[in-house]
């Protein structure tokens, strides 16, 4: 993790993880890449606490896993998002939008208005 | 689903530790050889790429075991490695750990026997359909209620009946608005039944014609007794077999189905078997061998009169209703007290002073339930001294644990330090405890099974074959369980509580010796004073019911009862109405008299020590009427060698022989007793007195003899004969004599019986001394448990001293060789270490010592011979206590006197 990349809130890699499987089933190590790929390089996760967090979803049942192979023949788990994973996804993405507008409104707050 | 995701990850990680672990492993292989390949790619050299991939993913025995806690598997990791270890602290101390659970096997095990009775005895209700919505009826009535003749059970402390007469049952059930059905029913005992010409004595019940609808139950071959059978009396001679009858006679065959067996020598046709569960209106532990219909009475409850069934002023019939939906039992009994008023007045007359008996409800769930009511005060006392056992293993194991948990204090510490935190502590020595306990149950559950009938065996006489059969299942086992759990908590909190407690500083910077543990230290000893309470409180008891069954023993009984066997005849009234069952039993003990073995042949209306007895008006004639003696005194009918079978001795006059016959004069012996109460100084012989309107002349005076109870002393008695007897004798007593061993001598009396009428049974057969030690069977129970539980708690209280003092005399190693250093005798530390123990013993005594004398008021009415506070009983066991105690602390003591001071010293 580099210094300059900003803290991530608490429970937005479960989100994140949950999008970039959204778009197609994926491994943990392709999962990476995407949120490294969509974010444009500015994300960076932590690749530690990235499989925890991967079992705890489909502990939760947001997602599922089946074993395939890669691109180049090996061995990997690909994970893909279940139909409660999907409604998940959803009311998270609500509550990261109610709440980034709710912060930005604070931040935009000039003098006048208060 | 969520959750159903959440049980099979989680249950993939707990069944399939392997193959989860392996699947994490492969994954993260693959993840670093991705991510090494791009590494490479993008410049790196292989062996960089490959430490910075490793370097960015973390340990990987961390990632697997992270992933796997996602799984939701911490709690039970933690659990499993919280019972390994605490089986291996365990398996380090196997003295402990097998003292421990044997302590805990034996006091579960005792909690889980007495549960078992406690519930079939007094919890379990009739296998019917909604048994909760059953009531029985009764009725309250004072001294002055309307007089009846009351065959059934007469609650004396509380004046109230279950009992009612047939007419009065009849106009309750066609009147009452209150309940969806009123029903009857009533137990008859030893009816003679044969069966392929074989007579058995059996239980029956009678049952009203609505009785099997009503409470729902189905037979499982034929039909049940229905209204049209329960016609006028004498008809309806049909029957319904219980399970166990259809089982013992016919072989479970299906065509029983209108057999004919003799009922009191009527025939009766079988129509129906009942289903195992079903136990008859009245009892739930044990059914009837058959069920009849009420119309059947005259048959087989005859009664010299006419039908009970038409008899205002017998009350006999046990009335059951089912109350309906909604209705409350007080409205219930408000109602059905209006209705037994009318039923009471239109069926008797109701004199100017008497009162009509009060309506009330009992709870009918569990039937007439008269086995609750005889065996619930002896049951919750068993209840009590198991528990008490139960929290005695307890409090011995608390503090076997506490001493061993000081010593593991560094250990405790060091963890804590280490970063575990005190709930984890605390977790991990409940599961220890909790080990012990669930070992201790599974021990208890063992002997719970093995005990189960020993205790039913207790309270039923040796020649009671009805025995009580213990179910043994899931409901015992969830008990024993939850006992087993509460125990562990309860011994496992304290230890548990002080590990969480552990200061870390203190206890890493103090060495594990010189650690003062007051607290803990007090707390050992308010047990161990507390365990010894208990075991005096156990022992007194044991030795006052010890020396009460001796003094019962030692009794002057007044006559011989060895060598005697005993049993019934019962003349059915169908076949003998008197005065044929007079000339049957005079048939029955002249044929006896000439069988091969035996010596003497007698007979009475009342065996001796059985419980019975009977009594008569009794007015001398020619002396002024004593006004403190009472007009009436026992009396007992008797066969013509009466005093010489049971070796009563004859003081004056003769006693009777074969010169008196039906026919000749009115004779009686009287006793020594009746003579000093009814004749002081005059000779009572040739006197003659009045009884039931006729005159008997005295020809005798006998010996005294105990009669009903081995407490009582023996009553005024007169004697009569059986011969010149009026009035019917349903059944009679034999006593025989006989040269040999007694169990030798039954077939030869059922073949002389028989060979007089093959259809009568010998009931009930069993030795004189067998028939005394059965009225001393509640003492007996309590004197074999007493010193049982008694011995176990005083073991129990010893473990304790002894783990107490041993571990205080390790503790104190350092201060104790400094002591000897400075020149301390070593018999003065001796002294010092028993005189510890002794101030914990003495307290504990006197402890026990008010508890015994405060439970002493509750068995008082059991003992014999002796008060509860009987002063040789305490002291003994009080010496007994201090002996063993002081026993147990001799050999910590002698360990603190023979320490090396330079060891001891160096020790630290």
């Amino acid at each position: 993790m580099t210094a300059e990349q900003p803290d991530l809130f608490k429970g937005t890699l479960d989100m994140m993880v949950l999008k970039a499987v959204s778009l197609g089933p994926l491994h943990g190590y392709g999962i990476l890449l995407r949120i490294e790929q969509i974010s444009g390089n500015r994300l960076q996760i932590q690749q530690g606490s990235l499989y925890p967090a991967l079992y705890r979803l489909e502990h939760e049942g947001w997602i599922e896993s089946e074993w395939g192979q890669s691109e180049k023949n090996r061995k990997a788990k690909y994970y893909r998002l279940t139909a409660a994973g999907r409604r998940r996804l959803h009311a998270e993405k609500e509550k990261w939008n109610h709440m980034t507008d709710a912060i930005g409104a604070i931040l935009r707050a000039t003098g006048e208005e208060v | 689903m969520s959750i159903v995701s959440r049980c099979r990850t989680w249950w993939k990680a707990i069944t399939r530790p392997e193959r989860l672990n392996g699947e994490i492993e492969d994954e993260l292989a693959f993840h670093l050889a991705s991510y090494v390949d791009d590494l490479i790619r993008s410049g790196a050299s292989p062996d960089e790429a490959l430490r910075r991939a490793r370097a960015e993913l973390g340990a990987l025995d961390a990632q697997r075991e992270n992933c796997r806690a996602a799984f939701g598997t911490r709690i039970w990791d933690e659990l499993s490695a919280d019972t390994r270890f605490g089986l291996r602290m365990l398996a380090r101390q196997p003295a402990f750990t097998v003292i421990a659970i044997i302590s805990l096997a034996l006091g579960i095990g005792a909690n889980t026997t007495i549960f078992t009775i406690t519930r079939q005895v007094l919890l379990e209700r009739l296998d019917v359909y909604q048994p909760e919505a059953l009531r029985l009826f009764a009725w309250t009535g004072g001294e002055n209620r309307v007089p009846v003749r009351i065959w059934g059970h007469w609650n004396e402390t509380d004046h109230t009946c279950t009992s009612f007469s047939y007419p009065v049952y009849q106009q309750l059930r066609h009147q009452n608005r209150v309940f969806e059905d009123v029903f009857a029913f009533k137990v008859i005992s030893q009816l003679t039944v044969s069966v392929h010409d074989q007579p058995e004595p059996v239980t029956a019940e009678l049952v009203s014609g609505n009785l099997y609808s009503a409470l729902g139950v189905n037979p499982v071959l034929g039909r049940g007794i229905q209204d049209l059978d329960d016609g006028a009396p004498g008809t309806g001679a049909i029957a319904l077999i219980s399970d166990g009858f259809w089982s013992r006679h016919f072989g479970r065959s299906p065509d029983v189905i209108g057999r004919i067996i003799q009922v009191n020598l009527t025939p009766v046709t079988i129509i129906g078997v009942n289903p195992r569960e079903f136990t008859g209106a009245s009892s739930v532990q044990v059914s009837p061998d058959v069920f009849l219909p009420f119309s059947m009475e005259p048959v087989v409850a005859p009664n010299d009169a006419k039908s009970l069934l038409t008899n205002p002023e017998q009350w006999w019939v046990l009335v059951m209703g089912r109350i309906k939906p909604g209705v409350s039992d007080a409205s219930a009994r408000a109602a059905m007290d209006v209705l037994l008023n009318s039923a009471v007045r239109s069926t008797m007359t109701v004199d100017e002073g008497h009162s009509v008996p009060h309506f009330a409800l009992h709870d009918g769930s569990r039937g007439e339930d008269l086995n609750g009511e005889k065996y619930s005060k002896p049951i919750w006392v068993l209840m009590a001294l198991a528990g008490i056992v139960l929290l005695l293993a307890c409090a011995n194991l608390a503090n076997l644990l506490l001493a061993r948990a000081v010593s593991r204090q560094r250990e405790l510490s060091v963890r804590i330090a280490m970063g575990a935190t005190r709930g984890r502590i605390m977790r991990q020595m409940l599961t220890e405890s909790l080990l012990l306990s669930v070992a201790g149950g599974m021990g208890g559950l063992l002997l719970g099974y093995a005990g189960r009938n020993v205790i039913p065996h207790l309270m039923l006489s040796s020649w009671e074959t009805e025995l009580i059969p213990m179910r043994f299942d899931w409901m015992i086992f969830g008990f024993t369980a939850a006992v087993s759990l509460c125990t562990g908590l309860l011994f496992g909190f304290m230890p548990a509580w002080q590990a969480m407690h552990t200061q870390i500083n203190r206890r890493l910077k103090e060495n594990v010796h010189s650690a003062t543990q007051s607290s803990s230290n007090l707390s050992s000893k308010v047990l161990i004073a507390g365990q010894i309470a208990l075991s005096m409180v156990l022992l007194v008891e044991a030795g006052l019911f010890i020396q009460t069954l001796a003094n019962l023993r030692k009794i002057h009984l007044g006559f011989r009862p060895d060598n005697l066997v005993l049993f019934e005849i019962e003349a059915p009234n169908t076949r003998y109405p008197a005065p044929k069952d007079i000339a049957l039993y005079r048939q029955i003990e002249r044929r006896l008299a000439s069988a091969p073995g035996i010596r003497s042949v007698s007979l009475s209306k009342n065996p001796l020590i059985a419980g019975n007895v009977s009594n008569d008006d009794f007015v001398p004639d020619g002396l002024p009427l004593h006004r403190n003696a009472p007009s009436y005194v026992d009396d007992n009918v008797v066969g013509e060698n009466f005093f010489a079978t049971m070796g009563i001795p004859i003081l004056a006059g003769r006693s009777f022989d074969n010169t008196d016959t039906e026919t000749s004069r009115l004779i009686a012996v009287v006793n020594q007793r009746l003579m000093k109460e009814y004749f002081p100084n005059i000779n009572p012989i040739g006197r003659t007195f009045l009884s039931n309107k006729r005159h008997f002349e005295i020809v005798g005076v006998s010996g005294d003899a105990r009669y009903a109870d081995l407490r009582d002393d023996p009553p005024a008695t007169f004697f009569t004969l059986y011969r010149q007897q009026t009035r019917s004798e349903p059944s009679m007593t034999f006593e025989i004599t006989a040269g040999v061993d007694p169990a030798a001598l039954v077939p030869g009396l059922r073949d002389a019986v028989a060979e007089v009428d093959k259809d009568l049974p010998l009931l009930n057969i069993r030795t004189q001394s067998a028939q005394i030690s059965d009225r001393t069977r509640q003492e007996r129970i309590f004197a074999s448990l007493t010193t049982g539980f008694g011995l176990l708690a005083l073991i129990l209280a010893c473990i304790g001293i002894y783990g107490v003092m041993a571990y205080s005399v390790s503790r104190r190693t350092n201060e104790i060789g400094i002591r000897l250093a400075l020149g301390a005798e070593p018999g003065r530390v001796l002294r010092m270490v028993l005189g510890a123990a002794w101030c914990l013993t003495v307290t504990g005594v006197l402890l026990g010592l008010a508890g015994a004398l405060g439970t002493g008021r509750l068995i008082a009415s059991m003992l014999y011979g002796l008060m509860p506070h009987d002063p040789s009983t305490l002291i003994g066991a009080a010496l007994l206590l201090m002996f063993v105690a002081l026993l147990a602390s001799w050999i910590p003591a002698r360990r603190a006197a023979s320490i090396d001071p330079m060891r001891a010293l160096r020790n630290e």
